[in-house]
């Protein structure tokens, strides 16, 4: 029925597309609530990968505490950066100075600009080449099912993600955290008359979106095998690449979105020399940017 | 001698007798890099400022249309053989050419998502340097052997390159800065703090946006040739995302909307790392730091836009006092 090869790299395309909706929930929850892009959230990732990395090499425990260390240093690293990067420029809190351009870019650039700072510090630390991972813990032992050979790591990074998205699930629908969640992001300031501790809701959002992308850095980096100090930023690109075709805030798009291009991705190595895989997500983009401004599953939104 | 002029004289005489008798006083190679480096950024920086400073379009992929530049010229010289003369404005009109196709589909987009078009696009652009190995030559990058060849006169000396580069750099930021303090400045200044409202006053938004855009990436081009026949040699990584960044750096930690600033925040950010080499690795943080303080605790910028128009005011209105047509110009 179908080629086996292209089998095989559906099961590629799925695991990518399951990590990338991971990074990409956490820029949809922030840009919901704050009404900003978070340029950190690759280094998130990238802080999530050396804390399990850490955790490793100091005190070997089993896979599932590294996975939950990586979770927990991800949520402190997001509320530092809530604190850091994002609070001091919310000292105004009327509806224009919301919605001023000027407030939304400075935010922006000082979370680049501490990007720039966590990933300059981690290179310094444990320098850029590749980290050395016990190999005990890398996710590709193989399993063959049928025509196709599949490694542990899709089934658990399959098995992660669903856990994450039927708890976030739950959490946005039913735990008073995730409903005043999705009251600051339906109106901020709306939410804050009816007395919904905004700040602390904003530190919440961060905390759980910055979890679940440094849950995705550790597992990439057991899934491949390579952890080191740039590795947050293609993944970033392309998980805001996922949020923006989902229609910004809409978590259920940004994750079919995230699906889509991570099998676009596995598929077109397929057709094209990997080195070139990349391009399809910036192509995903710009076509997304021009065509489908409203996104692919028509969030509402304002002007482009 | 009126204060303007005297401020005009001491850059000239600046820029081309006190920094030139130092270097040569100081006689190594290393300080003459130093010095077309601070040029090529600060041509980079200023023309980066008329299209973020400016326009207010967040531009984060700047340094690609530099580095298509940078190719142009190089693959010009070392492959057809056409000099530094004629692979000048090639550079520009290269880089210019590709802004436009790029300005085409992206200019309809508002601010973040312009920026992240813009992102997506330096990435598209590094990727093509990267591994189109048939033309660019892929991760090794292009040597070009030829030196500067100035209408059929070699220069050789390191003396006469510095000579080449500022005047080069000099003149173009010269052609920006009279861009900015102009009406077509004050037209892309208002379609910054309110296009809509822009639009409304019969100023066609798009085509502005276009034009500012294209602009800026013909003189990036021209500081992208500079720096291929100053160093000899580009590869892709002279022209990655966080070169845009640094950029941007300079711009913001300078002010954005002012050029003297945007200035003096290129060579800050030049001649700081060069400064602070001993301290090694930690440079790269220092620009970091730099640039979360900037935008905490000087939101404005070391030389703030209203102080920048100020000052611009005040050269450029001695000249419009002296002008006494009837229709009168310039700022009451």
């Amino acid at each position: 029925m179908f080629d086996p090869y292209i089998l095989q790299q559906l099961a590629i395309g799925v695991s990518l597309g399951m990590i990338y909706a991971l990074m990409a929930i956490g820029f949809t929850l922030i840009f919901g609530v704050l009404n900003v892009v978070n340029f950190a959230h690759g280094e998130v990732y990238t802080i999530g990968a050396f804390a399990g990395l850490m955790a490793i090499t100091a005190f070997a425990p089993p896979l599932l505490v590294v996975l939950f260390i990586a979770l927990a240093a991800g949520a402190f690293a997001g509320f530092g950066l809530e604190r850091l990067a994002f609070r001091p420029f919310r000292r105004f809190s009327d509806e224009a100075s919301l919605k001023s351009r000027a407030m939304r870019e400075a935010t922006l650039m000082s979370s680049l600009a501490m990007s720039i700072i966590a990933r300059e510090a981690m290179e310094l630390i444990f320098g850029s080449q590749f980290q050395s991972i016990d190999l005990a813990y890398l996710i590709n032992k193989p399993i063959e099912i049928g025509p196709i050979t599949i490694v542990n790591g899709d089934l658990i990074i399959l098995a992660i993600t669903l856990i994450m998205l039927g708890g976030l699930q739950w959490l946005l629908k039913k735990s008073p955290i995730g409903m005043s969640i999705r009251a600051v992001s339906n109106n901020a300031l709306g939410a804050k008359y009816c007395g919904i501790n905004t700040d602390r809701t904003i530190i919440f959002t961060f905390i759980i979106g910055s979890g679940m992308g440094a849950l995705a850095g550790i597992l990439v980096g057991l899934y491949y095998g390579a952890i080191f100090p740039a590795m947050g930023f293609t993944p970033g690109i392309k998980a805001f690449v996922a949020m923006v075709m989902g229609g910004l805030s809409s978590i259920p798009g940004a994750v079919v979105s995230a699906m889509i291009l991570g099998l676009a991705e596995s598929i077109s190595t397929s057709f094209m020399p990997s080195v070139w895989s990349d391009m399809v997500a910036y192509a995903f983009l710009l076509a997304t940017l021009i065509f489908f401004p409203q996104g692919l599953f028509g969030a509402r939104r304002e002007r482009v | 001698m009126s204060k303007p002029l005297f401020i005009k004289l001491l850059l000239l005489v600046i820029v081309f007798a006190v920094v030139p008798f130092a270097l040569e006083g100081l006689g190594k190679g290393y300080y003459y890099q130093i010095a077309t480096l601070a040029f090529v950024f600060m041509l980079l920086a200023a023309s980066l400022h008329l299209v973020t400073g400016v326009a207010g379009l967040l531009h984060l992929g700047h340094a690609s249309l530099y580095g298509v530049g940078a190719y142009v010229a190089a693959l010009l010289g070392s492959k057809y053989g056409i000099g530094f003369t004629y692979g000048l404005p090639l550079a520009g009109i290269g880089a210019a050419f590709v802004a436009f196709l790029v300005a085409l589909p992206t200019m309809r987009l508002m601010s973040i998502y312009f920026a992240v078009a813009t992102l997506g696009i330096g990435q598209m652009l590094f990727l093509v340097f990267q591994n189109w190995v048939d033309v660019t030559n892929g991760p090794n990058g292009v040597m070009l052997f030829d030196g500067i060849d100035l209408f059929g006169y070699a220069i050789n000396s390191e003396l006469g390159i510095y000579y080449v580069v500022a005047v080069v750099a000099a003149v173009s930021i010269l052609i920006l800065n009279r861009l900015s303090h102009s009406y077509y400045g004050n037209a892309l200044r208002s379609l910054r703090e309110d296009d809509q409202c822009t639009a409304a006053m019969g100023i066609n938004v798009t085509v502005m946006k276009i034009q500012a855009f294209v602009i800026s990436a013909f003189f990036a081009g021209i500081a992208g040739a500079l720096w291929a026949y100053t160093t000899g040699y580009i590869s892709p990584n002279d022209f990655n995302f966080s070169q845009s960044i640094l950029i941007l750096t300079m711009v913001v930690v300078g002010g954005l909307g002012s050029l003297p600033g945007v200035l003096i925040g290129a060579l800050l950010l030049i001649l700081l790392p060069e400064v602070l080499r001993y301290f090694g690795d930690i440079r790269n943080i220092i620009v970091g730091l730099l640039m979360f303080g900037a935008i905490l605790f000087l939101p404005k910028g070391l030389f703030g836009e209203v102080n920048a128009l100020n000052f611009a005011r005040r050269i450029l209105g001695s000249a419009w006092s002296e002008d006494n047509s009837e229709k009168g110009i310039g700022w009451k």
